[in-house]
């Protein structure tokens, strides 16, 4: 693996591309503003969810700091709100949209050898729209907020809270048409837009794991704008369908809610193995292990989250048998979720292991959404769920996956493809340190809210007993050096921009057609269509030699 | 019609058929979207429904079961202008096709001015929630319920109306450029394939607005 | 690479498009016809298995499901096929959730509206 030094760094790697590329090809603004390159949209994306990253953010560093002590920071008026919209913006707008419109939009066509996605324009309208909503959640933030939790729940949504929730929910109806925008891009492109030879089973991971994201998102997002569209409504006019005063049933609203968020999550895991499934094959120097059961347990998770919703429903008010059938199914998707954490493990066996920053990221994710998972297992007993729902217990559990599952595989796929992406290699010290320092940092805030849920914390509250102080004290200290860790980056990445060494094609040697091209990629990405041969990931871990997806071998 | 010798795919396909199949695909991608959209809708109309069969029976008599029905000709027959639209492109009939598309465009405008004045009869009959709202013996409050989804599904489907003339009237636009023709008419394919979704969204609303306690 | 009609041969007759529109009104008069013969609970039922049929004749002649790509079947039954999930799924909840339909709606006060917002 390719390293730099501070003090002795060549110019360029040789290979390094001299011509023009998707980044130097033009100048202007209107040239990044109305660009139907997907190279470049993916940078706006990334401009625009790194911006909501930072806000969401700050609403969690008040929440933790405000949580330090029972005395607190914040008026509770506030601390509602914080949580409110730190659940919205780090949902709809850093977390549903970070790999697909970031990492998917770049690479899928790269890496299924086309020139574009099939419709750039509705891409570029996706990214509009994206920002439309972004506006209307940050009049809504800045007006005073809603308070709600990101949840809406009616009766308190429609009829009682204070607060800017029609701006609030309206910014979640308009963000879920950039979503459907986006996965219907995904969906044609790979179904119509493969290089010659690269059948499906010769797809990398990555690429199913966009065309499962975007499967869900364009089934799920629909009932969820339905339901938004019906809660403004109802806000609006005073009356509604989920009014218990005409005989509405504020469940329904939930229903068609979880209909989508429980989907919704796993829109922000499926991108996130796909990119652990590039990384790991690549720095343990050998093939995936079980391929075939990987797409296929993309697609079994992809369509069985849709049978789980009411997991969120137990104490609600739904009916005992209704929670049996949704506990039961919610079994059934921990499967293939255990299979692919399998399949990692195994495809560790044998291999020719590096530690480089991006397989950290990736370790970390198989170790957290693992952790995750199991507390979600635990999660989906009836008995255990009476106990331990509206607590702690689930706030740790889901913050697992999306944080310390998406967010480190998010990091690892900006690692990983930074040479793709700008062209420059990161320093690669600072990038382990603060690959570990993510994960400690991480463990340090979360672990104890497990804690703190099974001894009875309540969520969405702005205070608690005293006997709680020291393992919130724990877990607010794990936030600061968590928010470092995350800061870290921004640093020594924004450095590599500049002074970092020029990387060449293929700085680690991975088997991807995205790795045939120059770094970064020209304009329209291959100077002639690539014509695939092989099944990705043609790694030999003994003689330390690969195989592009071309056919052309490589020694050590 | 020299534009049809310089028709080229766009940059990232390498043929037009493939371009074509790509816009075809995405309108039915698409449609998967819509079907849930106001599949969802018509899920609270079916939930309560089921629940309330007796007040949705009695609130249901105030709908103008003429305008619904006539709407639903008008509809159908759309649906059918639209089809010989889209064949008469297929074979060059340039005439035929800008005849059918406004045709087409009429028919939608007619079922907007109908709706339009059922919005009227409406708001004479009272089941307008919140604006103009009288309970009718029977209905108890469970029947402002099949109000709201009315003006909600109504409006909805009319938008989504609105946004197909639109597209016509778009596709007659670049008919007139000479971008529509034998050799590449997808766009028009797929405008069709809309236009039809909505006629679809019609077929379903009906029944659940029209044809509830008539007997 | 030739450019020409043979891209989407439509069969361009008019005369089963115009057959298909005159049954699928037939089957609107039929639909309209069960709402007053007293079917009772069965009246939807058929009501809305005529909207499907007619929703099947619409799909597959009119917007052209049965030419290529024949991918479009898939994404033309995936909407109905999730649907079934919602609706099926929260059935476990409403066939038999105590207190469901609620006996009593209560009309009236109670509750202050909201007060700043929207």
């Amino acid at each position: 693996m390719s390293t730099t030094t501070l003090e002795r760094m060549p110019a360029a790697e040789p290979g390094a591309e001299a011509g023009p590329s998707y980044l130097t090809s033009e100048h202007t603004v209107t040239s990044w503003l109305f660009t139907r390159d997907h190279k470049r949209i993916a940078l706006l994306f990334f401009a625009s969810i790194t911006f909501f990253f930072f806000i969401g953010g700050f609403a969690a560093t008040l929440i933790r700091l405000n949580l330090a002590t029972p005395e607190g920071l914040l008026q509770p008026a506030v601390y509602n709100r914080m949580f409110t919209m730190h659940g919205v913006i780090m949902v709809w707008f850093f977390l549903i949209p970070s790999i697909p419109t970031t990492f998917g939009n770049f690479f899928v066509p790269l890496m299924i050898g086309a020139r574009d996605l099939a419709f750039p324009r509705l891409n570029l309208g996706s990214w509009y729209v994206f920002n439309l909503s972004g506006l209307v959640v940050l009049y809504s933030l800045v007006m005073g907020g809603a308070d709600t939790g990101w949840t809406f729940y009616t009766p308190l949504s429609t009829s009682y809270a204070n607060g800017y929730v029609f701006a609030a929910a309206m910014a979640v109806f308009i963000n879920g048409f950039s979503s459907i925008m986006t996965s219907l891009n995904f969906i044609v492109t790979i179904h119509c837009m493969r290089a010659p030879g690269m059948t499906w089973m010769r797809l990398p991971l990555f690429v199913w794991g966009i065309y499962a994201v975007s499967v869900v998102m364009l089934t799920a997002t629909p009932v969820l704008a339905m339901d938004t569209f019906l809660l403004a409504v109802e806000r609006l006019m005073g009356i509604g369908l989920f009014d218990p005063n005409h005989g509405g049933d504020p469940l329904l609203w939930q229903h068609m809610f979880w209909f989508y968020s429980h989907p919704a999550v796993y829109i922000m895991i499926l991108p996130a193995m796909g990119v652990v499934s590039e990384i790991i094959p690549c720095y343990a120097r050998r093939p995936i292990f079980g391929y075939a059961g990987m797409t296929m347990a993309l697609m079994a998770i992809a369509i069985l989250s849709f049978f789980v919703w009411a997991h969120h429903m137990f104490v609600a008010g739904i009916s005992v048998y209704a929670g049996v059938v949704f506990s039961l199914m919610t079994f059934f998707v921990a499967v293939p979720s255990a299979i692919k954490v399998f399949n990692w493990t195994v495809s560790l066996h044998k291999g020719r292991i590096s530690f480089d920053a991006p397989m950290l990221y990736a370790l970390s994710f198989v170790l957290l959404f693992t952790l995750g998972g199991v507390t979600g297992l635990m999660l989906a007993t009836l008995g255990i769920d009476v106990d331990v729902h509206g607590t702690y217990f689930v706030v740790a559990h889901f913050h697992y996956i999306m944080v310390g599952a998406t967010v480190s595989a998010f990091f690892g796929a900006l690692h990983y493809w930074w040479p793709k992406l700008t062209g420059r290699l990161y320093p690669e010290i600072w990038a382990r340190f603060a690959a570990i320092l993510t994960y400690v940092g991480f463990n340090l805030t979360f672990f104890p809210q497990f804690i703190l849920g099974y001894l009875g914390m309540p969520r969405r509250s702005y205070t608690y007993p005293a006997e709680w102080e020291p393992w919130n004290l724990l877990s607010s200290a794990g936030a600061s050096i968590l928010a470092v860790a995350y800061l870290l980056p921004l640093f020594y990445l924004g450095w590599s921009l500049f002074w970092g060494r020029k990387a060449s094609a293929n700085p680690w040697r991975a088997t991807g057609l995205e790795w045939a091209t120059s770094s970064p990629p020209p304009k329209h990405n291959f100077e002639r269509t690539p014509t695939v041969t092989l099944a990705p990931y043609c790694y030999d871990p003994q003689r330390d030699t690969y195989v592009t997806q071309e056919g052309v071998p490589h020694a050590g | 019609m020299p534009a049809s010798a310089t028709l080229r795919p766009e940059i990232q396909f390498a043929t037009l058929e493939q371009q074509g199949d790509a816009a075809q695909l995405g309108m039915w991608v698409f449609l998967v979207n819509e079907t849930l959209f106001f599949g969802a809708l018509i899920f609270t109309y079916f939930i309560y429904r089921i629940s309330y069969p007796h007040e949705f029976a009695v609130a249901a008599k105030d709908a103008v079961l003429w305008c619904g029905s006539v709407n639903l000709a008008i509809l159908l027959t759309s649906s059918l202008t639209m089809v010989l639209a889209i064949n008469a492109g297929a074979q060059g009939e340039r005439r035929a096709m800008k005849r059918w598309l406004l045709v087409t465009v009429a028919l939608g405008c007619a079922f907007l001015l109908i709706k339009g004045f059922e919005y009227y009869q409406d708001f004479q009959d009272r089941v307008v929630p919140v604006v103009n709202f009288a309970t009718k013996p029977g209905e108890g409050n469970a029947g402002e319920l099949f109000w709201v989804f009315y003006w909600v599904a109504t409006g909805l489907h009319a938008i989504h109306l609105t946004i197909g003339i639109g597209l016509v009237l778009y596709m007659l636009w670049r008919i007139r450029r000479g971008e529509i023709t034998p050799a590449y008419y997808a766009p028009l394919e797929v405008v069709g394939i809309y236009w039809s979704f909505v006629d679809t969204v019609w077929l379903f609303l009906y029944p659940c607005i029209y044809l509830v306690g008539r007997s | 690479m030739t450019i020409g009609p043979e891209i989407h041969p439509r069969r361009a007759r008019p005369l089963p498009f115009v057959i298909a529109w005159l049954v699928m009104l037939a089957l609107a008069a039929i639909s309209l016809i069960t709402a007053f013969l007293g079917l009772g609970h069965w009246a939807p039922v058929v009501q809305f298995g005529i909207a499907a049929l007619q929703t099947s004749v619409l799909f597959i002649l009119f917007m052209r499901l049965k030419g290529p790509p024949s991918l479009k079947w898939v994404f033309a039954i995936s909407g109905f096929l999730w649907l079934s999930f919602l609706y099926g799924l929260s059935m476990t909840d409403y066939s038999n959730r105590r207190g469901w339909p609620p006996l009593y709606t209560t009309s009236g006060p109670g509750f202050e509206a909201h007060q700043n917002g929207p």
